[in-house]
């Protein structure tokens, strides 16, 4: 009776196991969640500065476009994840009235520029002196993905490594 | 170039050692010699070697390799370029691997007497099976090597958040050290089930390996918990984060092992149960490892996603289903003749406390894959966080502090209540009384007077049992034996166990967070501590430039800042500044500054008059207890090193 | 048991009831003497332990100083104002901010797993410990 009562142990935490790694083996990485923030339909707040590369970038002169804005750090391991993703998207979209840009985040300008520089950025990104940008967009965790229409407001926020797939999905839902 | 070959030979030439030993272990089981320490040796120092390989590269900022111009640049320093080996998936399992050729080697060299005995050879082939497994991920999909075919001159960079703190040279070492400790008592307990020997002296032998890991565990876990404190601004030091569930688990299941494999060396019992615990604590570290380096949890510990998860995925399977179907074959042969007589005896209770650390045990797993299971089932995302895992660890607490109340004092076999309360009368009194004090002084919550009631009655019967002890010792005029007698590491333990108990109790009752507009020289009082600010000050060094804010905390000086890196124009941190007593933490942050303080590089705030700060103030009760809790544990699992007399009272 | 210690087991006992009627006083006492109705701002705390903060990993409102952190709290507080109920302050915030804004998910569908299961487990544990210990 005992030895029954061990194997019906056994099968049990087997079929358990079995089923918990099946389940683990068939997710898919960490994607971008849409986050509900308090910024949806909102203006967004402004965004200006110098771009690391040189260049000036103002949120309020790309009024007419969509912008992408990417809130970044050298250290964040999804950041690596998600930049050529980002990259691929803003090749693609260069010439349909979209704008990307990205923000540091919590990290220091030599850094951030060896990051854009190792992955071949092709967008502008701003330094963020005393955080305020990402205080007035509620960031508290790179990477942070805020999808503004042409008029200027807050459209979409994504919270995690975006997808190509995404982006282009967010963009396609503020055309609509 | 030739570093990436130089690294890739090496891991190479380590995975062959590995499938050599194996190849050589299935002879020495045949009946030949055995050569393990060759080949032991061999791997070691291709892993040696490997790791030499990457150091070299990183400490000379040699961007060809793609890990380090990921992980690495110029202007790092010289421990954080060291430490930058593990502060990724490939470099991590660098150093995973090197503490298990390491590990194999100091097992093949502990036995080497007996290293044609059934149970020592199979033990040593498992071992060699799982380096060759974690090398075997590196020679193939996580390749630390990769030849970086851009030349570039500076690297992606290291995290800046880290160049804040040297506990990162600390924290990783002492986890992975832990984790692959574990990987002994796997080790030998599929040995003993193939060779269906687990009547004699290895329970007890493993728990030396065991306790060794799990010391290395504990102290690693709080020093982690330590680190966040510091530097991550919110006060708080443990967010029941994926990762950290995924160190929590081997952690949890390893406790419960180590108590009831004392119950087997006195009384034989609990054999299938133990060597159950012994695989579980491995498989676990396996899944801990998938949930790091996967990608599948989001995480602010995790690697970035990777190929890895599968292959990982698939070696926890293995394991686990080996172990199952090895129990399942050997389970009629390993029945004990005896059994529970009482079950409020000490093997009862013990019997207690394994079903309170293998259910939460469970309980810390489904709440961390539940937002997988959930989203597969559903579609939908939902969140498991903190207060579902607090609304289950109090309750679970509560009884293993109970538990602790009464085990040490209790015989075995047999409950004789009027002994039993003899021995814990004294801390029962002791207990109410301080209860009585408490609730004089108008602490009411239930939670904190349960956890102090229970806490004195469990430090009364840890001290009881050390009194005994020494006691003892002096009766033989060898007052040092106390110090390596079976009781003593472990008793000191339960002493740093209620030290935490009580400092994370009251900590999380009772810490309020504020935040507090000051003027210069303006003070005032918060929860008690008088709290004023004094002005600015710049401090600048070849590192870092800092803002900071003189403050002074009940007379203490205190600099919370505004720290930016390298003297250059970059984005500024927050370093929080904290006092700390025995009593309480007060932990100042630097929120945002008053005016247009464009110089400082703290946040502004328009409503606040120029010159004026703000800062977040945060007071917690009996912090600075955890770190000492956690201090004394990592003392007691060194004292609890020393071998045990086994103690034969079970016909084998 | 000779007569000795029988009255020495007596009076061991004696001195344990006496302990637990001091300890059910003192645990009367503590009880009696806690506030009973919570006030506002302990109502508006336990809720904050509740709520992720939007833009945060896992870290409740309570804990985070981000923006988005304390909008919320501050609907919080005017719904605590209000009067409204602790599940209707939930299911409010659950409804503008999305499933995964709540800390612990609601205890409804498949939510009720995350409690069945473990209550099965340890139930099984015990069972599982009394059938296989049982003294021959």
């Amino acid at each position: 009776m005992r030895r029954r009562f061990v194997l019906i142990i056994s099968l049990v935490v087997l079929v358990a196991i079995v089923g918990l790694s099946i389940l683990l083996v068939t997710r898919q990485p960490v994607a971008a969640t849409s986050v509900p923030s308090p910024l949806l339909g909102k203006t967004a707040p402004p965004l200006a500065g110098t771009a690391l590369g040189g260049g000036k970038f103002s949120l309020v002169a790309e009024r007419g476009k969509i912008v992408v804005v990417n809130f970044f750090a050298s250290w964040c391991g999804p950041c690596h994840q998600e930049e050529a993703n980002i990259i691929a998207f803003a090749w693609q979209q260069r010439l349909k009235g979209v704008s990307v840009v990205g923000v540091v985040f919590n990290d220091t300008i030599d850094a951030s520029k060896a990051f854009d520089a190792y992955y071949g950025t092709n967008y502008p990104s701003i330094a963020d002196p005393n955080g305020t940008f990402a205080f007035h967009y509620g960031v508290t965790s790179p990477p942070s993905t805020f999808v503004i229409d042409p008029q200027g407001r807050v459209a979409e926020v994504l919270l995690g490594p975006v997808s190509s797939a995404q982006l282009n999905d967010a963009v396609a839902r503020v055309r609509a | 170039m030739i570093l990436t070959w130089l690294g890739r030979i090496a891991l190479d030439a380590a995975f062959l050692a590995c499938v050599a030993g194996v190849v050589f272990q299935v002879r020495t089981l045949r009946g030949g010699v055995s050569r393990a320490g060759i080949f032991a040796v061999a791997a070691l120092l291709a892993m040696v070697g490997a790791v030499g390989v990457m150091q070299f590269a990183l400490v000379t900022h040699n961007f060809s390799l793609a890990y380090v111009a990921e992980n690495n640049a110029t202007f790092t320093p010289l421990i954080y370029s060291i430490t930058g080996m593990w502060s990724a998936l490939e470099g991590s399992l660098l150093l995973w691997a090197l503490i298990l050729t390491a590990l194999t080697l100091a097992v093949v060299r502990h036995y080497r007497e007996e290293a044609r005995d059934a149970v020592v050879a199979w033990a040593t082939l498992v071992m060699f099976v799982v380096g060759g497994f974690f090398i075997l991920l590196m020679v193939g999909p996580a390749d630390p090597f990769l030849h970086n075919p851009a030349r570039v001159l500076q690297g992606a960079g290291p995290n800046a958040l880290l160049q804040d703190n040297p506990l990162v040279a600390v924290h990783p070492p002492l986890l992975y050290a832990g984790f692959v400790g574990f990987s002994v008592p796997f080790a030998f307990a599929i040995a003993m089930l193939v060779t269906g020997r687990v009547h004699d002296r290895w329970p007890l032998e493993q728990r030396r390996w065991t306790v060794l890991a799990w010391g290395a565990l504990s102290v690693g876990i709080v020093l982690g918990a330590w680190w966040s404190y510091q530097v991550l601004g919110w006060g708080g030091f443990w967010g029941w984060d994926p990762v950290e569930n995924a160190a929590l688990l081997p952690w949890l299941t390893a406790t419960a092992y180590i108590h009831s494999v004392i119950v087997q060396d006195r009384r034989g019992l609990f054999r299938i149960w133990n060597l159950s615990l012994a695989i579980a604590t491995f498989a676990f570290t396996v899944l801990g490892t998938f949930f790091t380096r996967s990608g599948v949890l989001q995480s602010v510990h995790a690697f970035s996603s990777s190929t890895l998860g599968p292959a990982l995925i698939g070696f926890f399977a293995l394991t686990v289903g080996a172990g199952v179907a090895l129990i399942a074959w050997r389970g009629d042969e390993l029945r004990s003749p005896v059994g529970v007589d009482h079950p409020a005896s000490r093997e009862g209770l013990f019997v207690a406390n394994n079903i309170l650390f293998v259910g939460f045990a469970f309980v810390v797993l489904l709440g961390t894959v539940f937002p997988l299971l959930y989203e597969a089932v559903n579609g939908n995302q939902v969140t498991v966080g903190t207060p579902y895992f607090a609304a289950v660890a109090a309750p679970v607490s509560i009884v293993l502090l109970v538990l602790m109340c009464i085990a040490p004092v209790v015989s075995w076999r047999t409950v004789d209540a009027v002994v039993l309360w003899q021995r814990v009368r004294v801390a029962a009194w002791v207990a109410l009384a301080t209860v009585v004090v408490l609730v004089a002084t108008g602490v009411h919550h239930g939670a904190v007077l349960a956890a102090v009631f229970l806490s004195v009655g469990a430090a009364g019967a840890a001290l009881r049992t050390l009194k005994g002890v020494i006691a003892s010792a002096r009766r033989r005029h060898d007052l040092w034996s106390a110090w390596r007698a079976p009781s003593t590491g472990g008793m000191v333990v339960h002493l740093g166990v209620v030290v935490l108990a009580v400092g994370i109790v009251v900590s999380t009752s009772y810490t309020t967070r504020s935040e507090v507009t000051l003027a210069t020289h303006q003070r005032t009082v918060i929860d008690g501590q008088y709290v004023s600010f004094d002005g600015f000050a710049t401090v600048s060094n070849a590192l870092d430039k800092q803002t900071q804010l003189v403050v002074s905390v009940d007379g203490h000086p205190l600099r919370p800042a505004i720290t930016t890196f390298n003297g250059r124009a970059s984005q500024p941190v927050g370093t929080p500044a904290i006092d700390s007593n025995l009593l309480r933490d007060v932990y100042v942050t630097f929120d945002a500054v008053g005016g247009n303080g464009a110089t400082s590089g703290a946040q502004v705030a328009t409503n606040v008059p120029a010159g004026s700060v703000v800062l977040g103030v945060t007071v917690e009760p009996l912090l600075s207890w955890l770190w000492i809790g956690g201090l004394m544990v990592g003392v007691g699992s060194a004292l609890s090193f020393g071998r045990r007399r086994h103690r034969d009272e079970v016909p084998s | 048991m000779s007569i000795d210690s029988a009255v020495l087991a007596r009076r061991r006992l004696g001195s344990f009831r006496l302990w637990v009627l001091a300890l059910v006083a003192v645990a009367a006492f503590a009880w009696a003497s806690t506030p009973s109705a919570s006030t506002s701002a302990q109502r508006v705390a336990h809720l904050e332990n509740l709520v992720k903060c939007p833009s945060c990993q896992d870290l409740s409102v309570a804990q985070s100083t981000s923006s988005s952190a304390l909008a919320v709290r501050h609907e919080i507080v005017a719904m605590v104002a209000q009067g409204r109920s602790d599940t209707q302050i939930l299911t409010t915030i659950e409804a503008a901010y999305g499933p995964t804004v709540l800390l612990s998910p609601s205890t409804s569908g498949v939510g009720a797993l995350l409690w069945l299961l473990p209550t099965g487990v340890f139930a099984g544990l015990v069972v599982t410990a009394v059938v296989v210990t049982r003294r021959r």
